[in-house]
């Protein structure tokens, strides 16, 4: 069984697929070939098939091309000329062999007509073919084909490196401060409104209204009116001293012996600490 | 002795040999059916294979290497290979033309073709594909319906060297 299955993935690997496209032709006199050929990795063009009806006065002249625009510079990688000048309409039928031209090459088609006379029914059609596995990567059965999630590599971290814990430090910081801050603007948007409907309603208790004039006697009244309601405190009225204050206690430099009864103390919290931490594993 | 003897023989008898030449003609004109006609019955004493009739006009292929050389010759049916038993006279009539080509040359076929009884004759004079197409129509007695059953009549197309 083993060597049936390889002999399998070999031959899907190595069959060309030969195909013919659908009528180029079938939207009109014009087509683009991104839309008519399979976008198949070295994919090549072996015949043109076209079909299409002439219209025409016999005494007429008459040219149909039947053209492919080259991608890769000017002019046309494929250009067909039936001459039906002083020849009655009918139905052409042609097969004709390109000789396996890349995909690349094969620019926008179209049909142009020369001279008098219309044309019914065109038909266009592409014979290709291509090796399904020439770029392995289109196709994870194809041999050589390398998964691209391999190659990303997600960088390794070392979670007791100094780096990472100050990051991890700073970003706990960093949260918090920003935790802080918001609590903060809530607090201080909740202070301003409460302080704008108390202001609000002394004003209306006060029969006080908004003048240019008058702003600061009703400043005042306001003032006033908040402390005999004890909405502000006392200290806010009362006075602080100027001048200096020096420091009150002074430490010496002198020899500090180490505490060793405290030492003895960190020890035995270090074992309690480790067997707290060891208990979660036990 | 024995030996000498023979030699003797052959020296004195008389020698003959027959060569045999071998030649294979490949034809370069080739007959290949490309569409089966059908018979529509659009009034009762009536079968045509026009497609407004609901027929399907049969389509011959001719493919031709050497122009020039060959002519198409295309009689269309003028009886029943199969049918119920008829007791009237069959009028037959047909048309042969080309219905595609694959070379514009081609399409002066047509205006030059020779018909004659239920023939038609067409040189081949450009080297391609061309597609004939044959329209046959029968039309049984006067005004009498064909009796039912199956019809089967044949389109003879051959391509001879001029």
């Amino acid at each position: 069984m083993p060597v049936l299955l390889a002999c399998c993935s070999y031959s899907y690997s190595s069959e060309e697929v030969y195909g013919t496209t659908t009528n180029a032709a079938n939207v009109g006199l014009n087509w683009v070939m991104t839309n008519v050929l399979p976008q198949a990795t070295g994919l090549t063009v072996n015949n043109v098939i076209y079909k299409y009806t002439t219209e025409k006065d016999p005494e007429a002249n008459m040219l149909v091309h039947v053209q492919n625009e080259n991608a890769q510079g000017n002019g046309y990688i494929f250009r067909a000329t039936d001459d039906w000048s002083g020849l009655p309409g009918n139905t052409i039928n042609k097969t004709i062999p390109v000789g396996g031209i890349g995909i690349d090459f094969w620019g926008d088609g179209s049909i142009e007509i020369e001279g008098f006379g219309t044309v019914l029914d065109p038909e266009v059609y592409y014979t290709y073919q291509y090796v399904p596995c020439d770029n392995p990567q289109v196709d994870p059965k194809c041999p050589g084909y390398i998964d691209p999630l391999t190659l990303i590599q997600e960088p390794e971290i070392d979670t007791s490196s100094e780096e990472y814990i100050q990051e991890e430090l700073d970003r706990e910081a960093n949260m918090k401060a920003q935790k802080e801050e918001e609590e903060k603007e809530a607090r201080d948007k909740f202070a301003k409104a409460t302080e704008k409907k108390v202001r609000v309603n002394l004003e209306n208790m006060l029969g006080l209204s908004p003048g240019a004039g008058l702003q600061k006697e009703q400043d005042a009244l306001l003032h006033n009116a908040l402390i005999r309601m004890s909405y502000l405190s006392t200290e806010y009225l009362g006075e602080i001293k100027g001048g200096e204050y020096p420091d009150a206690a002074m430490l010496k430099d002198s020899n500090l012996p180490d505490n060793a009864s405290a030492r003895r103390v960190n020890f035995a919290q270090d074992i309690m600490h480790q067997k707290i931490v060891q208990s979660q594993y036990d | 002795m024995k030996k000498l003897v023979i030699l003797l023989f052959c020296a004195f008898s008389a020698q003959a040999e027959e060569m045999e030449v071998v030649g294979n003609v490949a034809s370069k004109c080739v007959v290949t059916p490309d569409t089966a006609g059908v018979y529509g019955n659009p009034t009762a004493d009536e079968l045509s294979t026009d497609p407004t009739d609901g027929g399907v006009d049969p389509i011959v292929r001719f493919d031709v290497i050497q122009a020039s050389m060959y002519k198409a010759r295309i009689l269309y049916p003028t009886s029943f290979s199969e049918a119920p038993a008829l007791n009237d006279t069959v009028v037959w009539t047909g048309d042969v033309a080309t219905s595609q080509v694959s070379d514009t040359s081609m399409s002066g076929y047509d205006a030059a073709k020779v018909e004659f009884d239920n023939v038609t004759e067409f040189n081949l004079t450009v080297t391609g594909s061309t597609w004939f197409k044959t329209e046959s129509k029968a039309e049984y007695g006067y005004g009498k319906a064909f009796p039912g059953g199956v019809y089967r009549a044949v389109v003879s197309a051959e391509c001879i060297a001029i």
